[in-house]
């Protein structure tokens, strides 16, 4: 990636990062995304899972269903996702199923992300077309929104954990290679979260 | 239809008639790895009264040897449990044994007298000493000092992992080598659960997969999806309570019309997604929020689109203060896709039941064998993902299970491979 590659994925991911600070002022777990078609932004989204009570109102399916409201569904195979936690297993499949051109994302999801970190549906043998994926862009900023909010209560869980003695860490561990190995068990983001 | 009336009574009415068939649980993916992994191993006829000292000679000359790693395999092997190949390479059942010396008269005495003193032993993974250093090691030792008795170790393949059922540690008991089976299931739910709860659901499995037949048909009838169809139950309460009906809608536009059929349609509205949606927008009614006041756009297709989804769409009967779908079991027309899967997975769901099987798009599934109702599987294509059963990699795990139809006949057929459920 040169730099002015660098420069314009950074400016998406930048506008991804903003709906993810929205979420987290919303109390929703702080994922979020914007889908671009021909350098234009044409859908944002943030996870909605708290407000909706619904575990499938992940970014990905709240943009998606912004953009189906205007545009036809066959625009998307020409539109590329940003998105600042790797796609889960979920979205992944979607987005595949949808016909997406590329998906680039901040960090890894190693609880259940769908495009390396836990399985790769996106290259997986399937009926449909595979995408590429380009992990890491403002990784740090990624995993730091995601600490901010475990380190919060969420009161729509069954039983809230204990979490007063959590502390928020401020260390990011550098990449050691281009992508976690999928077997490794620790995670960047620690706890479960929906991406 | 009034909420305290048990699920299935009134939906004759509604033309649905139960489906005659039976559950049968899906392998996990790691259920269906232990169930291929072998090694292989030496086994060595040795008599009974000295297996203690050739156990200790082979500790011995492998002092690395973990027994603990192949702890479900019976170490020390009476001629009657060995399986029969085992037998015939000891002793073919001609004449002509490789270390028979007596005539063919008094060979019968001798096979008695065998039966009771040898003893067969598993010694170790081959890839735990050279099959030359074993004999050499073992021929410094009573009784294979002796040169009329030189040691007689084979090779043979053995199950790397535990069994995971009693009938599965028999069949391999059979094949392999003799397997004990613990009483437990490392690799996916106790088979004893798995019974229970199949034995609790089996009643009225059937009845719910024929109203989620009708789901897939009325939608597919009116030209919004295809005919695949999904029904939400709460069985908390020991009768199936149905929270949610909802079919396929990926080729109704957002406007609420048929559109055309132009790959891949709306993936969102897939019958699992909306059944899910459509039971988070009952929790937001049941607790004092209007469903309406959160946004949500027309593409999603969580309100009802035929009479028969909303039927079940307006009564409020489920639980207050339920988080997502926890304690609730989903049935489905078809093996979900794999997003579909996860979101079920997402939802926190109980139990899930599917009618067929999508081996080039299911998510569920973990094997590759296509299962035909008369009971013989079929080689075929899988994903193997086996998104419901992997709690190493996932947060959340439900019990699964396929639906056979004894008739194979009335199975929706028409629906092509490549479709995404």
């Amino acid at each position: 990636m040169n730099a002015e590659e660098k420069a314009y994925h950074e400016r998406f991911m930048r506008e991804a990062i903003n709906m993810a600070e929205l979420a987290l002022r919303s109390d929703e777990t702080p994922v979020g995304c914007v889908f671009v078609r021909d350098g234009e932004v044409i859908g944002r989204g943030m996870n909605a899972t708290n407000k909706t009570l619904n575990g499938t109102r992940h970014a990905e399916f709240v943009a998606i269903a912004g953009i189906l409201e205007k545009h036809p569904i066959s625009s998307l195979k020409e539109t590329d996702l940003y998105v600042t936690v790797e796609p889960c297993v979920m979205c992944a499949s979607m987005l595949r199923q949808y016909g997406i051109r590329a998906v680039y994302f901040g960090c890894w999801n190693e609880r259940f992300g769908g495009t390396g970190g836990v399985l790769n549906v996106h290259c997986d043998p399937s009926v449909d077309k595979p995408y590429p994926v380009t992990g890491g862009i403002f990784r740090e900023e990624a995993i730091m929104l995601l600490r901010k909010f475990y380190v919060q209560e969420n009161d729509k869980a069954p039983e809230p954990k204990q979490k007063k003695t959590r502390e928020l860490k401020t260390e990011i561990l550098p990449m050691e290679i281009h992508a976690p190995r999928p077997s490794s068990s620790k995670s960047e983001t620690s706890q479960t979260q929906t991406g | 239809m009034v909420a305290d009336e048990p699920a299935s009574s009134g939906l004759e009415h509604l033309g649905v008639v139960p489906r005659t068939g039976s559950l049968v649980p899906l392998k996990t993916k790691d259920e269906v790895r232990a169930a291929l992994e072998t090694f292989e191993a030496y086994i060595l006829e040795v008599p009974a009264r000295w297996a203690g000292a050739v156990k200790d000679a082979i500790q011995e000359a492998i002092p690395d040897l973990k027994t603990s790693d192949f702890q479900h395999l019976r170490r020390v092997v009476q001629f009657k449990y060995l399986p029969l190949h085992i037998q015939r390479r000891y002793r073919p059942p001609h004449p002509s044994r490789p270390r028979g010396d007596g005539s063919e008269e008094d060979s019968e005495v001798t096979e008695a007298e065998d039966d009771d003193t040898a003893r067969y032993f598993l010694v170790s993974p081959t890839t735990a000493i050279e099959h030359a250093t074993l004999i050499k090691v073992l021929v410094q030792k009573t009784p294979f000092g002796d040169a009329a008795r030189p040691p007689w170790a084979l090779t043979i393949s053995v199950p790397a992992l535990s069994p995971t059922s009693a009938e599965q540690a028999a069949q391999w008991s059979l094949e392999y080598w003799p397997v004990a089976y613990k009483n437990t299931n490392p690799y996916g739910p106790h088979s004893s659960l798995l019974a229970r709860n199949g034995l609790e659901l089996a009643p009225d499995a059937g009845t719910m997969l024929a109203l989620a037949d009708a789901a897939g048909k009325h939608v597919h009838d009116m030209g919004f999806g295809e005919q695949i169809g999904c029904v939400i139950v709460d069985r908390t309460a020991g009768v199936n309570e149905i929270v949610a009906v909802a079919g396929d809608a990926r080729w109704r536009s957002p406007c609420g019309e048929p559109t055309s059929h132009n790959d891949p349609g709306n993936v969102m509205a897939h019958a699992v997604q909306r059944a899910i949606a459509i039971v988070g927008k009952k929790r937001l009614r049941v607790a004092g929020s209007d469903p309406d006041s959160v946004p949500s756009p027309a593409p999603f297709c969580d309100t009802p689109v035929t009479d028969l989804e909303k039927r079940f769409h307006t009564n409020t009967n489920i639980p207050p203060n339920g988080y997502l779908c926890v304690d609730l079991d989903i049935y489905i027309t078809h093996e979900p896709c794999v997003m579909c899967s996860m979101a079920i997975l997402h939802s926190r769901f109980r139990r899930c039941i599917f009618g067929k099987r999508m081996p080039l798009t299911g998510g569920l599934t973990a094997d590759t064998a296509l299962q035909k109702p008369k009971g013989d599987a079929v080689a075929g294509t899988g994903l193997g993902h086996g998104i419901f059963w992997r709690p190493s990699e996932l947060n959340w795990k439900f019990l699964a299970w396929e639906w056979l139809d004894t008739d194979a006949t009335t199975m929706i057929t028409n629906n092509t491979d490549t479709l995404q459920a």
